[in-house]
């Protein structure tokens, strides 16, 4: 799976590059750099999926004390990491080109999507740090739990605090703002990072299991119960 | 298995107790009850759970099953619940659990000052050969001195108090010298005659002679024994005083060591200095840039948090506060006071007026920086490696509240 979203994404990245229409000079400072939005887009949209299974998995150690969500835990902060970033550099580009400045403090939007990019920094990092054991997963879980008060906060910031950034483009209830061929593109890449981000995950989870029966087998070299 | 009940008071009961630390089970469908004039020692191997045992009974640690109740009070249960102990309770944790920057006499002061009553000190001090130490710093005492001062500080909150109080105490005697174990035994005994409740866990043998149950925590398996003869020792007079609340003991602590100065305070004077270098810019920006700027160094003190944290890691100083005190210190109104301070330098130094709602501003600014990262840095506190932490990746959060605040002040 993780493969075939690569292909998905190397397909979007040529299709973005070579095929999408251009948009208008007068609508944009630099059309050019406009063609970065069929990355940053879906690469969003991924991390959203991603931190979404941050939530789950958080919830699921906290409440359930269930092994497998602890495991989605680990693969949703790592794959939001992974997205977050790419969505945060590709916008601060795209941000350069065409604003002429990389980030704007005043923008609710773009911040709120930072910290959430930071809080999976936090919880990544954070974990690497300290042993296996139920304090550190009770303590990364709570802060799984807390980065999800931001989606919403970010989803409603797309919607009420537009002050930079443009709102959004496809499933505003009232039709789409784009032309069907670069409405392809971004469907392209918006199932393309969808299956990436699958992948990643169930890669992931089956990378911290196989980690946690090494740790098992170790603890019984050691003369552990 | 539990003691036999008796018509005595239950001070203590745990009740189908599971705890995990790590990756292991340490305690496991574990159930006690301990009644007031009840010595109960806790004996097994290390690494059996005894200390898990007892921080447990002090509602120190989360469960995954069971709860643990002070006479009817549930003080912690497996749903994260917790309360207050309705009990005084006294607390002698493996390490000492104090700052070297307290006063020895304060320190034991502040724990008796808990039940809400006092005794005279100077006969515990005589007793322990302490006396002529009773206005040290806790930093300038042996280990051996200052382990004395912490099995004081355990025990004293129970001789003050009129009421049954609960005494939990972790190896009181190690590090102690062969008087102070027996001057131990018979306070111990005492504390029994006067209806309190002692669960300890010891490796002594005289300690344990103390014992009126042995629960064995490898077995779960209860044995009562024969106690000394109860006996009362001294006749002590108590009298009311007022608890030292967590926050008014991080107040004195800031105020006495000035550990904000190397710090909070260090911070904003950088910030400050820098603006100041930069010549006269204020009148070429806005009103919200001015903003900006002028609460910049008072951001930077909040930004750096609350060093009282790192310091109550010293000796477990902020688990044994939560333990007998029922919350960790923290630096009360300090930050309210450091954030005027710097919004007034601020002001004057960048703009020659002095407006005072911004002097406001910047207090309550510094105030709630201050505080969610003293927060932030306390949500770590039960990882194996709380350093190690990446705690300052969050603190970008707080840019919203000080976007909101020059917003409006602009």
């Amino acid at each position: 799976m993780l493969f075939i979203g690569f292909m998905g994404i190397g397909t979007t990245l040529l299709l973005a590059l070579l095929w999408a229409p251009s948009v208008s000079i007068n609508a944009f400072e630099s059309p050019a750099a406009q063609r970065i939005f069929y990355w940053h887009v879906p690469a969003a949209w991924a991390a959203f999926i991603a931190f979404g299974a941050l939530f789950v998995g958080s919830a699921g150690w906290l409440f359930k004390r269930s092994e497998w969500m602890w495991r989605l835990h680990v693969a949703g902060s790592e794959a939001g990491l992974a997205t977050g970033l790419m969505a945060v550099w590709s916008g601060c580009v795209w941000g350069a080109a065409e604003w002429g400045t990389p980030w704007d403090w005043t923008d609710v939007r773009l911040n709120s999507f930072g910290l959430l990019t930071l809080l999976a920094i936090y919880v990544v990092l954070g974990r690497n740090s300290q042993p296996d054991g139920v304090e550190t997963r009770d303590t990364f879980a709570a802060f799984g739990l807390y980065g999800f008060v931001l989606v919403p906060l970010t989803y409603i910031a797309t919607r009420i605090w537009t002050i930079r950034h443009p709102g959004p483009v496809v499933a505003t209830g009232d039709g789409s703002s784009i032309n069907s061929d670069m409405g392809l593109v971004l469907l392209i890449g918006a199932v393309s990072f969808t299956v990436f981000i699958i992948g990643h995950m169930m890669t992931s989870m089956r990378l911290t299991a196989l980690e946690q029966r090494l740790e098992r087998m170790q603890h019984r070299f050691d003369g552990g119960a | 298995m539990a003691p036999p009940r008796t018509m005595a008071k239950a001070l203590l009961s745990l009740v189908d107790v599971q705890v995990r630390r790590g990756m292991n089970t340490v305690l496991e469908d574990c159930s006690l009850l301990v009644e007031a004039g009840q010595t109960v020692v806790l004996t097994g191997a290390n690494g059996a759970g005894k200390s898990t045992l007892l921080e447990t009974a002090a509602g120190l640690l989360p469960m995954e099953r069971g709860r643990v109740q002070h006479d009817h009070v549930v003080v912690a249960d497996a749903e994260g619940r917790r309360r207050k102990s309705p009990f005084t309770v006294g607390m002698v944790l493996q390490r000492n659990g104090m700052l070297g920057g307290e006063v020895l006499a304060e320190h034991l002061q502040a724990a008796m000052s808990m039940s809400g009553h006092s005794v005279e000190l100077d006969p515990f001090l005589k007793r322990f050969n302490l006396m002529h130490r009773a206005n040290d710093l806790v930093a300038h005492l042996s280990q051996g001195q200052a382990r004395k001062v912490a099995v004081l500080a355990g025990l004293l909150p129970a001789f003050a108090s009129p009421t049954p109080a609960l005494i939990i105490l972790d190896e009181p005697d190690a590090g102690l010298d062969e008087a102070s174990i027996d001057i131990l035994g018979r306070w111990m005994n005492e504390l029994r005659t006067m209806g309190h409740a002692l669960l300890v866990a010891t490796h002594d043998e005289r300690m344990m002679a103390q014992a009126t149950h042995l629960y064995d925590v490898d077995q779960g398996k209860f044995q009562t024994t024969t106690a000394p003869p109860e006996e009362r020792i001294e006749n002590r007079t108590s009298r009311p005083t007022k608890p030292l609340s967590p926050a008014a003991f991080g107040v004195k602590m800031h105020l006495r060591t000035m550990m904000w100065l190397n710090t909070n305070a260090m911070a904003g004077l950088l910030t400050l200095g820098i603006l100041l270098a930069l010549g006269d810019f204020m009148d070429d920006l806005d009103r919200l840039q001015q903003m900006g700027f002028i609460l910049a160094p008072t951001l930077a003190v909040g930004l750096c948090g609350d060093p009282l944290v790192a310091a109550l890691r010293e000796e477990r100083a902020g688990v044994w506060w939560r333990a007998v005190g029922g919350g960790e210190p923290h630096a009360g109104w300090i930050p309210l006071a450091i954030g005027a301070v710097f919004t007034f330098l601020t002001t004057n130094g960048l703009r020659d007026g002095r407006e005072m709602h911004i002097v406001l501003a910047g207090a309550v600014l510094c105030f709630l920086v201050w505080h969610s990262v003293g927060w932030m840095q306390r949500s770590t506190q039960r990882l194996a490696r709380p350093h190690a932490v990446f705690v300052g990746l969050l603190t970008p959060v707080l840019i919203l509240p000080y976007s909101v605040l020059i917003s409006v002040l602009s």
